[in-house]
Formats: C-alpha cells, sequence, structure tokens
C-alpha cells in the first residue's frame, strides 16, 4: 500500500513539474505569435529626422489608451535617459503619456532578461550587437519600424549588423563595443605605443605589469584575428562558424611571433581579468593594458593626466609590423515584441537612437555614435579615446554571427599561447594548436 | 618502533591536532580574508598584498550612505527589504513548522503516517524544480517583483520541514499530555502551554534556520524580482555589485556588505544561544 502510494505521488509530482514547463512554453509561444503584429511597413510614416508623423501612433496614447512603457538603459545612462524621455514627450504634444519609466539594467544581461518572462520585461531596451541572434531565434524583438531613415543616418556597418536574413531588426545606438590599448603616459610614450614590442619594453624597464585577459576568448581570438585567421559568418546552417581563407605558414608564424614576444617579456605581461587594469593603474603596478570602452571611466580616474588611449600596437613578424585585430561589436536599441504599445515604442526606440540623443550620450558619457552626423562631431573626432576606438573599428572583425563554440576553443588558444610550457620555435605544435582550434570551433571534433 | 606508550600517544595527537590546524585553517582563511579586506583602503580594487596595506572605515560609510557610485544600488534599502521579509518568514514558518509538528508527533488521525510519508516525498525534490510554476503562479496573481511574494515563497511549504522538531516532540513524555488533559486542558492549550515553553532549543533552531533562508537565497529571489531593483535582497544586490558595470566602482564596497550581512544573523544566534544549553525537559516528569 505505502509503496503504490510513493509511486503515485512520484508520479503526481513528475506530472507537475512538466505542466509547469509547459506553462512556460505555452507562454513562450504567444510572445512569438504576438510579434508578427508589429511588423509594420517600412516608409509609411512621414519622418523627420528623430521625430515620426504623429499619425503613426494611431489609437496609442489618446486618452482612452494613455501609454505605458518601460525603457531599459544600462546604470550610467539612466538619469540622461530619463530626460531625454521627458524631451520625448514634449516632442509629441498632442498624445497622452501616463508613464514611461526608465530602469537600470545592464546591457549584457538584457537578452537574458528578456527570455525570462517578455511579458514584464522592458517595452524599449539596449543590447549589445552579439545578442542579436538569440532575440531573434526567440521571437521576442519586433523588427525596425522605419527602415530607410534609420539605414540612412547609421553607419553602413551598424546597420548592416543588425540585419537579420534581410530584416532591419534594431535601431543603432554606438559603435564603440571593443577593446583599445590604454597605457599610463608617464611609462609608455606615445610613439611605443604604436608597437607591442616597444609597450611591452616601456613595462618592462618601469618594472610594471602589461595586462590582457588572454584566457577569455573575447581577447584572445586577437591572437588567431591578427594572424589572418578571421571569421566571415556562419555557414547555411546556420551554427557553424565560417572562416575566411588563410596563409597556413603565415598565420603560424605570428602566433609563433606572440608566444616568443609573450615568452620574453614573462613577468610583465600578465594575463589578468581588465578589471585589474584600473586597479593596477591606481596601484600603480600596471603600465599599460587592452580594455574596452565600459572601463574608459574607471581608467581616467585612476590615472588623471597620464591617460592615454589608442589603437591597438602592432606586432612585428619576421620584420613587418602587423596591426592587432581585434573583435568589435555595436550596441542596438531594441523593441520588444510583445510590447502593449507597439507603435509609440518604436516611436520612441526610434527617437533615442536618433542624432540628438546620441550627440547628448556622446557628449555626457562617452559613447561612441552610430549616427553618421554625430561621427563628425567634435564631440567624438576631437575624443582621444573615440578616436582609438575608431581607429581600432577598421582593423577587426564585427562581432555579429559568432557561433556559440567560438568563445572557448579561442581561450585555449590565448592560454595555450601565453602558457609556461609553449615552445615559440616548435611551427609543427603551432599549427597543431591552430588547427585543433579551428575544429574545435567549427565543432567538427 | 617506540616503545613509551607515552611518546607515541604525543606523536599521534601531534599528528592529529597539526591536520586540525590545516583543515581550521583552510576553512577560515576566506572569512578572515572577506573581514580584512573590507576594511582596505586605497585606489586599488582588487587587493594586491593578502594583508591590506591601508586601512579605513570609507567602505562601509559608502556603502550605507550610497556614496562612491550610482544611485540605483541601494544597499540599506536592500537589508531593510530582507530583514523585513526574514522577520516575517521567521514569524510564520516557525509556528507553521511546530504546529505540524505537534499534529504529527501528538495527534492520531486516519492518514497521518500517509501525510507524513507525503512531506517526506515532496521535501525530496529542491525548491527550486518548481520556480517556473512557482514564477507564473505568482504573476497570475499579480505578486511577482514584491517582498509579499518572497515571504510567500520562503515561508508557506516550511511545515515539509516538519520531521527534527517532530522528533524532539516525540520526546517529551506524553504522561505531561495526559496529566494536563486530566486537569482540562484542550490541545490547543497543551500545545502552547506545555509543550512550547519545554522546546525552547527546537524553537530557537526553526527560528535560526527560517530567519537566515531569505539573507542566503539567490535563485527565487532574483526570478521573483527580476529588474525591480528596490525589491531586491541583500543576496542578488550583492551579486549585482560585482557584475561588470558595477565592480570596478563596487567591489569594497561589496566586501563590506558581505561582512554586514552576516551581523543581524550573528546577533540572532548570540541572543538566542543560551537556550540551546538549557535542559530540554529538565524536571518535566518527577519518578
Amino acid at each position: 500500500m505505502k509503496k503504490i502510494l510513493a509511486i503515485l505521488l512520484a508520479g503526481m509530482m513528475t506530472a507537475t513539474a512538466l505542466v509547469g514547463c509547459g506553462g512556460g512554453d505555452a507562454s513562450s509561444k504567444t510572445d512569438n505569435g504576438s510579434k508578427a503584429d508589429n511588423g509594420s511597413s517600412d516608409g509609411a510614416a512621414k519622418i523627420e529626422g528623430s521625430i515620426v508623423d504623429d499619425s503613426y501612433f494611431g489609437d496609442e496614447g489618446t486618452d482612452s489608451k494613455p501609454v505605458t512603457l518601460k525603457v531599459w538603459a544600462p546604470d550610467a545612462a539612466v538619469s540622461l535617459v530619463k530626460e531625454q524621455v521627458e524631451a520625448f514627450k514634449k516632442a509629441y504634444p498632442k498624445r497622452k503619456f501616463k508613464e514611461i519609466s526608465v530602469v537600470a539594467q545592464g546591457e549584457k544581461d538584457a537578452a537574458t532578461n528578456i527570455l525570462n518572462d517578455a511579458t514584464t520585461a522592458a517595452d524599449v531596451f539596449s543590447f549589445p550587437s552579439d545578442q542579436l541572434n538569440k532575440l531573434v531565434d526567440a521571437g521576442v524583438i519586433s523588427q525596425v519600424a522605419f527602415k530607410d531613415a534609420v539605414t540612412e543616418a547609421n553607419d553602413e556597418g551598424t546597420v548592416k549588423a543588425g540585419t537579420l536574413n534581410g530584416t532591419l531588426y534594431a535601431y543603432p545606438e554606438t559603435n564603440d563595443n571593443g577593446y583599445y590599448l590604454v597605457y599610463d603616459k608617464s611609462v609608455v610614450s606615445d610613439e611605443q605605443a604604436q608597437t607591442l614590442e616597444g609597450v611591452l619594453e616601456a613595462c618592462k624597464k618601469a618594472g610594471k605589469k602589461f595586462i590582457m585577459n588572454a584566457g577569455d576568448g573575447y581577447y584572445a581570438c586577437t591572437f588567431a584575428f591578427t594572424a589572418g585567421v578571421k571569421i566571415d559568418g556562419l555557414e547555411k546552417d546556420g551554427i557553424t562558424q565560417k572562416f575566411v581563407k588563410y596563409d597556413e605558414d603565415e598565420a603560424v608564424a605570428t602566433l609563433q611571433a606572440f608566444a616568443k614576444l609573450i615568452k620574453d617579456y614573462r613577468g610583465t605581461f600578465q594575463s589578468l581579468d581588465v578589471a585589474n587594469i584600473a586597479s593596477g593603474f591606481a596601484g600603480g603596478k600596471c603600465g599599460a593594458g587592452i580594455d574596452g570602452s565600459w572601463d574608459t571611466a574607471s581608467n581616467q580616474k585612476a590615472l588623471g593626466d597620464n591617460f592615454g588611449a589608442a589603437k591597438l600596437p602592432t606586432i612585428n613578424v619576421n620584420g613587418t609590423d602587423k596591426q592587432l585585430i581585434s573583435i568589435f561589436g555595436y550596441k542596438y536599441i531594441g523593441v520588444n515584441g510583445s510590447s502593449k504599445f507597439p507603435a509609440t515604442a518604436q516611436i520612441l526606440a526610434h527617437y533615442l537612437a536618433g542624432e540628438e540623443c546620441q550627440l547628448q550620450r556622446t557628449e555626457k558619457l562617452g559613447w561612441g555614435p552610430s549616427n553618421k552626423k554625430v561621427q563628425e562631431n567634435k564631440a567624438v573626432t576631437g575624443s582621444p579615446v573615440l578616436k582609438a576606438i575608431g581607429e581600432q573599428a577598421k582593423n577587426a572583425c564585427i562581432q555579429v554571427n559568432v557561433a556559440n563554440t567560438f568563445w572557448d576553443p579561442m581561450a585555449n588558444l590565448g592560454n595555450k599561447i601565453i602558457a609556461d610550457t609553449c615552445n615559440p620555435s616548435d611551427a609543427a605544435a603551432m599549427k597543431k594548436l591552430l588547427n585543433e582550434t579551428i575544429s574545435n570551433v567549427r565543432d567538427e571534433g | 618502533m617506540i616503545k613509551s606508550y607515552k611518546l607515541r600517544r604525543h606523536i599521534a595527537n601531534a599528528f592529529v591536532y597539526l591536520f586540525l590546524i590545516v583543515m581550521g585553517f583552510v576553512w577560515i582563511s576566506p572569512f578572515i580574508y572577506l573581514l580584512m579586506h573590507s576594511f582596505r583602503g586605497g585606489a586599488e580594487i582588487y587587493g594586491s598584498t593578502i594583508i591590506p596595506q591601508e586601512w579605513t572605515l570609507q567602505n562601509y560609510i559608502d556603502l550605507f550612505t550610497g556614496s562612491g557610485g550610482t544611485a540605483s544600488l541601494n544597499f540599506p534599502r536592500w537589508f531593510l527589504n530582507t530583514f523585513v521579509v526574514a522577520c516575517f518568514s521567521c514569524v510564520i514558518s516557525t509556528i507553521s513548522v511546530l504546529m505540524v509538528s505537534y499534529a504529527f508527533s501528538r495527534l492520531r488521525f486516519k492518514a497521518r503516517k500517509k501525510f507524513m510519508n507525503v512531506g517526506m516525498i515532496l521535501g525530496m525534490f529542491p525548491g527550486f524544480m518548481t520556480m517556473v510554476a512557482i514564477y507564473y503562479l505568482l504573476k497570475a496573481m499579480g505578486l511577482t517583483q514584491t517582498l509579499v511574494a518572497l515571504v510567500i515563497c520562503y515561508s508557506c511549504g516550511a511545515g515539509l520541514g516538519f520531521q527534527i522538531s517532530k522528533g524532539f516532540f516525540d520526546t517529551i513524555p506524553r504522561a505531561l499530555d495526559e496529566a494536563a488533559t486530566i486537569d482540562g486542558a484542550t490541545k490547543n492549550q497543551i500545545f502552547w502551554k506545555i509543550i512550547l515553553p519545554m522546546s525552547k532549543p527546537i524553537v530557537v533552531y526553526t527560528v535560526l534556520t527560517s530567519f537566515i533562508g531569505p539573507w542566503t537565497d539567490f535563485i527565487l529571489a532574483k526570478i521573483i524580482m527580476g529588474d525591480a531593483r528596490d525589491n531586491y535582497t541583500v543576496a542578488i544586490g550583492l551579486q549585482l555589485m560585482i557584475q561588470q558595470d558595477f565592480k570596478n566602482a563596487y567591489y569594497k564596497q561589496f566586501l563590506a556588505g558581505s561582512v554586514v550581512v552576516a551581523v543581524p544573523i550573528t546577533l540572532l544566534f548570540l541572543k538566542m544561544q543560551k537556550y540551546y544549553v538549557e535542559g530540554v525537559t529538565a524536571g518535566g516528569v518527577k519518578g
């Protein structure tokens, strides 16, 4: 009797668990369904700059249907975005807004949090380019309503990276999501910062560290890209990484050069988390590092007047200086597919991604704009950081359509190159490592 | 071969103590590190030395005044939230655990054994297994992103943890109940006036475990709260502090916060500790 009861109970529990899962699936399906309503036809509304013709609102924002929206912005931008939202309300005086709240939400977790429960997530949110695939796959992001205007106003690269299968899914917001060389001007001179050899020599002389997180695929892919092994989108199956054609001998030679340089400067070259760079500058233990735009403020605070920024340096491979190639991404503003006010959300996203708002963010937060007009503004051309990022962007692979299997093998490559056991003169071993890395990225092993 | 028994014993003891010292050190070193570095001054984010070179109270001051960071990370608020949730769920779950245990220990009713087995089996499943279901149920009730939801989650299933207190009640002689019944006490009176006053150790144990729960739970609170930072508890709040966007500014405050979290639990423990040592049923039945 007891046994039967126990079995029954266990069965019941399993059933409940399955029902729980089923519930989750069902609701995400409805999310998919509601997406279709938002696919608005391009160019139907009249658009002037970031202001859209009032008729596009439809019945949203009328007395019977006042607008309630939620916006997700990264913490640093929250107060500015709040001001911009107020300006947005003033720009459409005929419409009634009940509440447009701006909630702090890190861009890194934006996709994860939307996928958790799209119906309570923000209507308008910002996210980095590498999350686009995930958002589109799950059907939680609606396509851009004002495609022509957005395409015309923004940098070609940012529009291209926001487009998937011919559909533009998000409003470009920045083109600064990448890393560059940051250095202490009292340790490394501007000229030395041009070459990796110079940077390492200067750091060694001063007894300070050079920090690059070579154990993280995001930074370690620089080794492969510089060696000519660049990514080229995905294969037709949609999951396998494609690489450009490369010269294997040259690639191996480049990796050997990296390994040799790192071996020669053992102790100076440190592979640590990037947060150690700002910390090291403040403590006087770090001379230079490879760090991203997101840490610019803390690095500037730590170094003060000695803050130096430049594109990544070159490395000497058998007599020729080769530019380090990085991975580089953009940030976008997306519209939630299950928004209750899809038209207003589109108009707001368009406004926030527009010229005036981008300029304000560039001036106040130091973000690199994607808008072509803002890119020519003094705020951009006069900033050493944005200049460094801009120059590095020309020598970068774009972080879009990157396979999930890309990061770990790249991290492994980085770890192997910086390891004590690595022998830079062993070309055969390096060749094997390179081929292993590529076959692991392509998941062929 | 060592002949002297005394010497042999000393050597054996020396090894045992050495082993214990090493184990003890390994166990306690993270706490010492945390405590020391929560008082670390200087501009460095991560300390480069094991023992800090500068000492300061600034990290604690920043933590509670909110200076040195953005306004959206509000540790005092999170601390208060957690405290309120902990107090409510502590009271509710203590009462429900003790009542369930009393019923199972003293009362005889149909399907008592079966109910106990059901409780055992349900208790075997990890709580987060039903997380998705809990989330959608709370959402249907409009309770997501509220502290009430947390209190419900932490205290409503508490009755299932009856085994330990039931075992304790079983050790209290039934003769006491019988004597009270003869004197005219109801079951309810027996529970409140006879059993509970004699069960202080288990009451203290139940209070402590149910109070600590909200301070340490992460997964459920994270799922329920989502982006409502004002309603975060300390566990999710502290985790937020070491996210990429914040760790440069908040790492040292995070260390200080981790120390502060231990304070209310420690205070409660110290306050209640003396009941632990008091006799269990001392003087309950004579002869």
